[in-house]
């Protein structure tokens, strides 16, 4: 069964934009550092809406945050 | 470390002191025939000074933009709930069972044992719900979270 896994740039995108924390970035998004933790470790899938909010806090595409990867 | 998880542990605590001291005082008093001694009530004073921080600590927050919950938080939290949810049929059923093989198929129990069970499946339910959002983050926050 092929593994479909969903990668991120989240913690790139936070270095590229004035070296942005966890926290700062969960404070702009409205979830807490946790989620953040999680996303970027892959651990979670965040819903289209978390996803868009990020994208925007970034002002890049949803593609470009997240990437989806059949295995 | 979230409020959620705060809650959890705080519930894990709270629930486990309950669960100890309700066994404690079964012990004593149902089985030993003892009385509400001194040790009992220095016990459930320590119990209740153990809630006083805890819930200093649930209200305490990382930043003042901290959310309370969130999405993910809300998703572990349902999940949660359904694993306590299928435990108290488990409970239920165990409960339903157990008593045959202890007081037979014609036996009875007194009617306040009915009400220390469902004390016990509600403490037991809260026990498991509490763990089970801490397994979902990680424990201590493995996840990287304080």
């Amino acid at each position: 069964m092929a593994v479909n896994e969903l990668k991120n740039q989240i913690r790139r995108l936070r270095f590229e934009n004035s070296e942005m924390t966890q926290q700062q970035l969960a404070d702009k998004v409205g979830v807490t550092r946790q989620t953040i933790i999680a996303l970027e470790a892959g651990k979670y899938a965040p819903s289209l809406l978390l996803a868009f909010r990020i994208a925007r806090t970034f002002a890049v595409t949803i593609e470009q945050v997240f990437q989806y990867e059949d295995g | 470390m979230n409020k959620t998880q705060k809650g959890a542990w705080c519930i894990l605590i709270d629930s486990l002191f309950l669960i100890l001291f309700g066994i404690l005082l079964f012990t004593e008093i149902v089985i030993l025939k003892n009385l509400f001694t001194s040790l009992h009530r220095f016990i459930a004073l320590l119990l209740f000074s153990f809630m006083v921080p805890l819930f200093i600590f649930l209200r305490k927050k990382q930043s003042t933009a901290e959310v309370e919950s969130d999405e993910r938080d809300r998703l572990i939290t349902k999940r949660a709930i359904l694993v306590s949810f299928v435990s108290v049929w488990v409970l239920l059923a165990a409960v339903c069972i157990i008593p045959r093989f202890i007081v037979g198929y014609t036996g009875s129990i007194p009617v306040w044992v009915l009400s220390v069970i469902n004390f016990a499946i509600f403490l037991i339910a809260m026990f498991i719900y509490s763990a089970a959002i801490l397994i979902q983050y990680g424990w201590r926050g493995k996840d990287g979270g304080k």
